[in-house]
């Protein structure tokens, strides 16, 4: 037990050592895809309905896809949609679990993206090897972007800088509250939700924390949780009636009922024979 | 409404009205001994045995409810129909055919509706089903996937994630037959394929579901009825009557009757035991190939004696 112990010790100062730097101070790290060949990412074949009306044009804002809850399978989509997204490695973590043969270890990344203009993203993604982990987590984030709303701290002129109202998000111990601070204060937080509210594009807001914040993934999962609530609260912008829209799916369902060609070509992606 | 009706009807009944007393006969009205909180309101009665009575007249609103949505859908290949259940799969499928929508028979795989990876992935807008028990893993995918549900609800019916429920009997096969039905007509009236008050030339029948005995019974006496109109052919046909029927399935009723009848091959020739009117000619034929040129030549005259 003790020498496991010595091990782990020595295991996480290695790792420390490798991406204690990357996981702080990386922002120049990874930006959209660098490494994998071109041409894999130009030959997107959608494979759902959303995806191919993305393709096609037919939706241009991602806000068309929030109004009719639908729900994003495929991350081209997102990609093709908010083109600005950047992404920030936040943390990688080595995870262990015991097997009679010693430890399997695999290795844990959050991921934050978003476009600085009112998106984020947060994905988290385990995989036995780093890399495969980070690319993971990065889809991952893009599926889960969610609107941010963003209001006044008092006078209304120039464009909304701060959260519309008091927010507070919680995830495991942590919660995380969000208060709306005057023009100029600038994000007042942790390194760890000011990343992530940079992204978001919030320019100032005063934030309180509480519980377990060392755990940065319940950590930045709350701050994600309170950004994702700015929109669920309902001010009175919010009384006039909705006038209900057709769903993507009916307003376009002649182009969607033409059969889609060349879908053998899966290469890319692996499917499951049902 | 229907009891008026049927008491003192001097006049005609009205479509709704045939209609109801067809669901009277197939027993849609019958429903279990619980009942669910929210199908308390398509109840009329508990019977002394414990039974729930289920208000046919709200199972007719509720159907016309569920074809004007169906009918809403713009493309019907995107509306998918299922039955888990036996009773229901014959009508599902004769519904899909009828309306133009895609039927899914027998085991629904998880994952049809949510995982983009299947072969079988695809995104329906809307979701018929037969038993929201039975059924339950559609329903919970289709939430996921913001397709709405319509189902046929009993009374003892979860009707959590169903849209529409359509109270009724969903135990019956001739019940279940009897709704998709129509739901069927009732959806080509809306959309002007059939003429409304006009008799559907389809009959109710073509949805109830067959025993596999049952369903080699029913075969093997319509297919005598064909044979009999088709033996001028035969008669005019000898040269490739031969090779006919030494091929195990040129005609489809030939092969059930060579299943059903070949356990009795050894009297046939000779006609003994067997009526003439009704016997000789088909079971001539499926008697082992080697017998079948003779069985020819003997063909033509006990047909002929058969029939005069």
């Amino acid at each position: 037990m003790a020498e496991r112990g010595g091990e782990r010790g020595g295991e996480r100062g290695g790792f420390g050592r490798g991406f204690g730097r990357g996981g702080r101070g990386d922002r120049g790290g990874r930006r959209g895809g660098r490494r994998g060949p071109r041409q894999e990412e130009e030959k997107w074949v959608p494979v759902t309905k959303l995806g191919r009306l993305v393709k096609e044009g037919r939706i241009n804002k991602i806000e068309e896809i929030y109004l009719h809850s639908l729900p994003v399978k495929e991350h081209q989509i997102v990609e093709t949609i908010v083109p600005g997204l950047k992404d920030e490695v936040m943390k990688i973590t080595p995870v262990q679990k015991q097997t009679r043969a010693g430890q399997r270890t695999r290795f844990k990344a959050f991921v934050v993206v978003g476009d600085g203009d009112g998106h984020v993203g947060l994905g988290v993604k385990c995989a036995k090897e780093v890399a495969t982990a980070i690319r993971g987590a990065i889809i991952l984030a893009k599926l889960s972007v969610v609107p941010v709303r963003r209001g006044y701290w008092g006078n209304k002129i120039g464009p909304p800088h701060t959260v519309p109202c008091k927010v507070t998000g919680k995830c495991g111990s942590v919660t995380v509250r969000m208060v709306p601070a005057p023009r100029g204060s600038g994000i007042v937080a942790a390194r760890v939700p000011k990343k992530v509210l940079q992204f978001a594009g919030i320019e100032d807001v005063f934030t309180s924390s509480r519980g377990s914040t060392k755990t940065l993934g319940n950590f930045v999962k709350a701050t994600f949780d309170c950004l994702m609530k700015t929109y669920g609260f309902l001010t009175p912008e919010f009384w006039t009636q909705t006038n209900f829209s057709m769903t993507p799916f009916q307003q376009f369902t002649d182009l969607l009922g033409k059969p889609t060609k060349g879908l053998v070509l899966e290469a890319p992606t692996e499917t499951v024979e049902a | 409404m229907a009891a008026a009706a049927g008491g003192g009807a001097v006049r005609a009944l009205s479509q709704k009205e045939q209609d109801i007393q067809m669901m009277l006969a197939a027993d849609v009205h019958l429903g279990t001994k619980n009942c669910d909180f929210q199908m308390e309101r398509y109840v009329f009665k508990r019977r002394t045995d414990g039974i729930y009575i289920i208000n046919l007249g709200k199972t007719w609103e509720k159907l016309q409810l569920a074809a004007r949505v169906i009918v809403a859908i713009e493309n019907p290949q995107d509306i998918i129909v299922q039955s888990a259940r036996p009773y229901g799969q014959r009508a599902v499928l004769k519904f899909a055919q009828y309306t133009g929508a895609h039927a899914i028979a027998g085991r629904h795989t998880p994952g049809t509706f949510t995982n983009q990876l299947q072969t079988s992935f695809s995104e329906p807008r809307l979701l018929i089903l037969t038993d929201p028990r039975t059924d339950h893993q559609p329903i919970k995918e289709s939430a996921l996937g913001n397709i709405p549900t319509i189902a046929f609800c009993d009374t003892d019916s979860p009707m959590r994630y169903v849209d529409i429920g359509i109270p009724a009997n969903n135990k019956g096969r001739n019940s279940i037959g009897c709704l998709f039905w129509l739901l069927a007509r009732m959806v080509l009236q809306m959309r002007g394929t059939i003429l409304p008050g006009h008799k559907w030339e389809v009959m109710v029948d073509l949805f109830f579901y067959r025993d596999p005995e049952e369903a080699k019974e029913q075969e093997g006496e319509a297919a005598v009825a064909p044979e009999f109109a088709a033996i001028t052919d035969y008669q005019g046909a000898d040269q490739w009557g031969g090779d006919q029927w030494t091929s195990d399935v040129p005609v489809p009723p030939v092969a059930p009757i060579g299943a059903d009848w070949g356990a009795a091959p050894a009297p046939v020739p000779t006609g003994d035991g067997w009526d003439q009117a009704g016997a000789p000619v088909p079971v001539d034929g499926t008697v082992p190939p080697v017998i079948a040129p003779t069985g020819w030549d003997q063909a033509p005259q006990p047909t002929a004696q058969g029939w005069e």
